[in-house]
């Protein structure tokens, strides 16, 4: 087990040497934070042969399989962090030859919630649509469900892992069920799953201070305390700060260092001050009201931000819907109807789009979609860029209530940029992929992330559906049945019989 | 009067219609260059990109939601050819198809009903000049080249042209399969006693069941069968053959399967819903998979037998308007299929003849509409959840309202003196 733990701080000026600690004894070590405010990082790399059986077996079905969770509560991002999904759990694999139809469905039901609507690999996955053939790090295919929390999925596997007897190993689980984001890839090439957990703060929004003690003797736990520093290459992103190798340094090591950045920081150009700022440039989302059964995504934007921050950029949002949304591709084809939603195109559409389908009979989990946005500038200080994305429901399950309230996790929006060292990123150690749009775009991509902005709420909107009310639906089959024949028999009455046509005809005659 | 002679002239109504036409096509183009809200429908997007698969060498069923045969998007093929001009090509073909079944109503109300020229003009305007039909062929549907087809199906088969009649009808049943109900009446029809054979039989041998089916298998009726079904298989294996399976799932057995439990003016359409979704007690009967019953029995059995002799239009009309209400979908484009025949059932009918039912009748059915797009609206753009009883309520008055008028077509028709039969019994 190898474990790097990184703090980036976020005001160099508030932060000094004296705040960290480091012992040392014999090979074990402790390193200690004190009020240090920063976005912290713990990446935590296993060997198959480390996990329980049963957790080593489920990897070990897969190719490769990218699993990634991302809490709804909004953050602000610290440089090299700054990467997005939308909330909830994403999971990107690639099955073996061999990995049967139901696996995926068997350890979804078994790690994370029995209740799932999964049926088979094929039918509840999506293929990943990959326009970068050279994109051969994507993984094939990609599941999605919305998950506000994942506390409960971690008491369980602490059972399982940890065996109730080995109080590190619940201690780091629960750590881990603390985060904003985590990803677990594990692939065969490596045979190691890493998994990665990010906080964007320490508890309750402040500073760290906590000790970090190397565990069982054995695996390095490497700590690095960093901070973001200016770079003249516009590709490349340069830290410093300290490295401690725990058991072996007795003091923090100074480091600096720059690597280029798939995941390049959006920044604000006219900043004078000697540490980056961030850029002023967010983003809301929200819903057309009443939304009816064709809701109407609302995307926000400050308009005299949207300036691109260099020419080759372009504005983009990655939506994943789950399947009780579909987006009809053919609407976004006339070119008035694009520039009356302030949209360029939609780039890309996988995974349910029957445009007719109720949900009860939909398969896949869902659909994702990649627009290009518009970003039409004004300098006008209050003015604000409104792209609207139209969705239509499908029809849900008839219900003990009126409506039933389905989460939509926000997009992500970002600016997709022309990079010259698209090799080069892979070797930045802060490198993220497999967040299920990469593989849109060319290997040479940057992507400047937009911040979300909320007003209190999570990065999630919450829609009533109608649906049919089976407290109301009392009379519905008999009343329709009852009437479709009494009118039948009706019909066959005029049709056949004499009554009517005695009247009428006597009437005719007079 | 100005009015009066203008009934008066083919021309000028004929004129009028195809200006009526020239005048929404060249609105329709304006307003897709101008808005972002379309004139044109969303179907005829469908059919044109079905048409440019197919100029690709694919199949039409490349394109989500065709479910029609290819024949119509091959009938569209000017479509992909570059410009507005070409891609209205389609449009300009269902408003000639509009157009050119008003003349044939035009002449069959003259040669069949013994109109003179300005009464026959004014019922054939309830097609020509209904801004309704004009509207829905130049938006694009594929709904009003049915209309010509199947008027001319009437008209065949009015002139005894059995030949030309079969044809129409395999290809119809082919295009649309619902016209196969006019099958049924169209057989009941040409009895010997209407194609003016002469047959010296005897009430004896009626007698004899095997004799009775004799007499019903006439010459026209064997050849009305075997062009019409010899039509209808050479264009399925046809298109089987160049467009395979899905050519058959998605023109025919999606129609047969489909589960419609989005709101529509069916009757059916809240128990379809009810039953089609997955809920925890479920003591249905599921009877509503039964609905076809009572739909066809009028439709294809007990109205051609009761009234085809009477009257073959005003049997059509009953039939269609029986197999529009009790269908188990119901949209609005469903019924240019029976407004087709209004113009041979009007003269004469009750709803003529007595304002008040007349009106009362057209007021209701626009009130059961209205009421229900009402809720619709509710549901479909502000979210309540009227489903019921707000739309299975009005569902089920608007159907009320239908049987209703129904009853009344049937009873007219039914009252029809059957005119040529008895002709045909002096003359035997």
């Amino acid at each position: 087990m190898k474990q790097r733990i990184t703090y980036v701080v976020k005001d160099p000026d508030s932060f000094t040497p004296e705040q960290l600690g480091v012992q040392k004894h014999d090979v074990q070590g402790s390193f200690s934070v004190t009020g240090v405010e920063a976005a912290k990082e713990l990446r935590i790399t296993l060997g198959l042969d480390e996990l329980p059986s049963e957790l080593s077996a489920a990897f070990q079905t897969w190719h490769e399989l990218h699993v990634r969770w991302v809490s709804p509560e909004p953050y602000v991002s610290t440089p090299p962090f700054t990467s997005r999904v939308s909330p909830g759990l994403h999971v990107l694999f690639t099955p073996r030859k061999s990995t049967p139809e139901h696996a995926l469905c068997d350890q979804l039901h078994r790690f994370v919630d029995s209740g799932l609507k999964c049926t088979s690999i094929n039918e509840t996955s999506i293929k990943l649509p990959v326009i970068s053939e050279r994109f051969s790090m994507s993984a094939s295919a990609q599941y999605y469900t919305f998950r506000p929390s994942i506390r409960d999925i971690a008491l369980r596997l602490s059972d399982q892992i940890c065996g109730g007897y080995d109080d590190a190993c619940e201690i780091l689980i629960t750590e881990l069920a603390s985060a904003s984001y985590i990803d677990i890839d594990y692939d065969t090439i490596t045979r190691a799953v890493v998994i990665n957990a990010g906080w964007p703060s320490g508890r309750g929004g402040g500073a760290w201070t906590e000790t970090v003690y190397r565990y069982r003797n054995k695996g390095t736990v490497e700590i690095g305390v960093l901070t973001h520093e200016p770079n003249p290459d516009p590709e490349d992103i340069q830290f410093g700060g300290f490295l401690t190798v725990l058991g072996q340094d007795s003091s923090p090591k100074p480091t600096r260092f720059q690597t280029p950045a798939r995941h390049y920081p959006l920044l604000s150009p006219s900043s004078s001050s000697p540490t980056p700022q961030p850029h002023p440039l967010t983003y809301t989302t929200s819903f057309q009201h009443p939304t009816g059964l064709h809701p109407t995504l609302l995307l926000t934007f400050p308009s005299r931000h949207l300036t691109p921050p260099n020419p080759s950029c372009k504005l983009h949002t990655h939506l994943t819907l789950p399947s009780y949304l579909f987006i009809d591709k053919y609407q976004f084809t006339d070119p008035l109807f694009l520039s009356s939603k302030n949209i360029k195109s939609l780039r890309s559409l996988s995974g349910a789009t029957d445009l007719e389908a109720p949900d009860w009979v939909i398969k896949e989990w869902g659909s994702a979609a990649l627009f290009e946005l518009a970003n039409t500038q004004t300098q006008s200080p209050s003015a604000q860029l409104n792209v609207s994305i139209p969705l239509h429901l499908r029809y849900l399950p008839a219900s003990n209530t009126s409506h039933t309230r389905v989460p939509v996790p926000w997009p992500v929006v970002f600016w997709a940029c022309r990079a010259d060292e698209g090799a080069k990123m892979a070797a930045n150690p802060f490198d993220r992929v497999h967040l299920g749009y990469e593989a849109l775009f060319g290997l040479k991509t940057r992507f400047m992330h937009v911040e979300p902005k909320t007003s209190g709420g999570e990065l999630v909107e919450w829609i009533d559906v109608p649906v049919l009310d089976l407290n109301k639906t009392g009379w519905v089959e008999w009343g329709t049945l009852g009437t479709v024949v009494l009118a039948f028999a009706g019909l066959c009455w005029v049709l056949f019989g004499r009554g009517w046509k005695r009247v009428e005809s006597g009437k005719k005659t007079q | 009067m100005a009015f009066t002679s203008f009934f008066r002239s083919p021309q000028q109504v004929f004129t009028a219609s195809v200006l009526l036409r020239v005048t929404f096509l060249l609105y329709g183009l304006w307003q897709d260059a101008n808005s972002p809200m379309k004139y044109t429908d969303i179907d005829y997007y469908v059919f044109t990109s079905a048409a440019r698969f197919i100029s690709r060498g694919q199949s039409p069923y490349a394109r989500d939601t065709y479910r029609y045969t290819p024949l119509l998007a091959w009938l569209i093929y000017p479509t992909v050819w570059p410009g507005q001009f070409w891609f209205s090509f389609g449009k300009v073909l269902f408003a000639v198809g509009d157009v050119a079944a008003g003349w044939m109503m035009y002449r069959i109300l003259k040669e069949h009903r013994n109109m003179g020229d300005e009464r026959a003009l004014k019922f054939a305007s309830i097609w020509l000049l209904n801004p309704m039909v004009a509207t829905i062929s130049t938006r694009g549907s594929s709904e009003g080249l049915l209309g010509v087809f199947v008027t001319a199906l009437l008209w065949a088969v009015l002139a005894k042209r059995i030949a030309v009649a079969g044809f129409l009808l395999g290809f119809a049943v082919h295009f649309k399969i619902y016209p196969f109900i006019y099958a049924a009446s169209i057989v009941w029809w040409l009895d010997d006693g209407r194609v003016g054979n002469k047959r010296n039989s005897t009430a004896k041998e009626l007698t004899s069941v095997f004799n009775q089916i004799l007499a019903f298998l006439n010459h026209q009726r064997i050849a009305l069968a075997i062009y019409s079904l010899i039509t209808f298989a050479a264009l399925n294996i046809v298109m089987y053959v160049m467009y395979g399976y899905p050519f058959l799932e998605h023109s025919y057995f999606y129609h047969l399967i489909r589960i419609d439990h989005r709101h529509n003016f069916s009757p059916y359409n809240t128990l379809l819903y009810l039953n089609s979704s997955p809920h925890a007690t479920s003591s249905s009967f599921e009877l509503e998979r039964l609905a076809f019953v009572p739909q066809l029995l009028l439709s294809a059995v007990f109205i051609p037998l009761a009234l085809a002799k009477k009257d073959l239009p005003g049997t059509m009309l009953a039939q269609t308007f029986a197999f529009v209400t009790f269908n188990k979908v119901c949209t609005s484009q469903y019924f240019l299929w029976y407004m087709m025949f209004l113009p041979y059932y009007l003269p004469g009918s009750t709803l003529l003849q007595s304002p008040t039912i007349g009106i009362s009748a057209l007021v209701l059915w626009i009130l059961g509409q209205f009421a229900w797009l009402q809720q619709g609206f509710q549901l479909e753009f502000n979210g309540h959840s009227t489903f019921v009883p707000g739309l299975w309520v009005s569902s089920i008055l608007f159907f009320l309202v239908n049987v209703g008028i129904l009853g009344i077509i049937i009873q007219d028709t039914k009252s029809k003196t059957h005119s040529k039969a008895v002709n045909s019994k002096k003359s035997s």
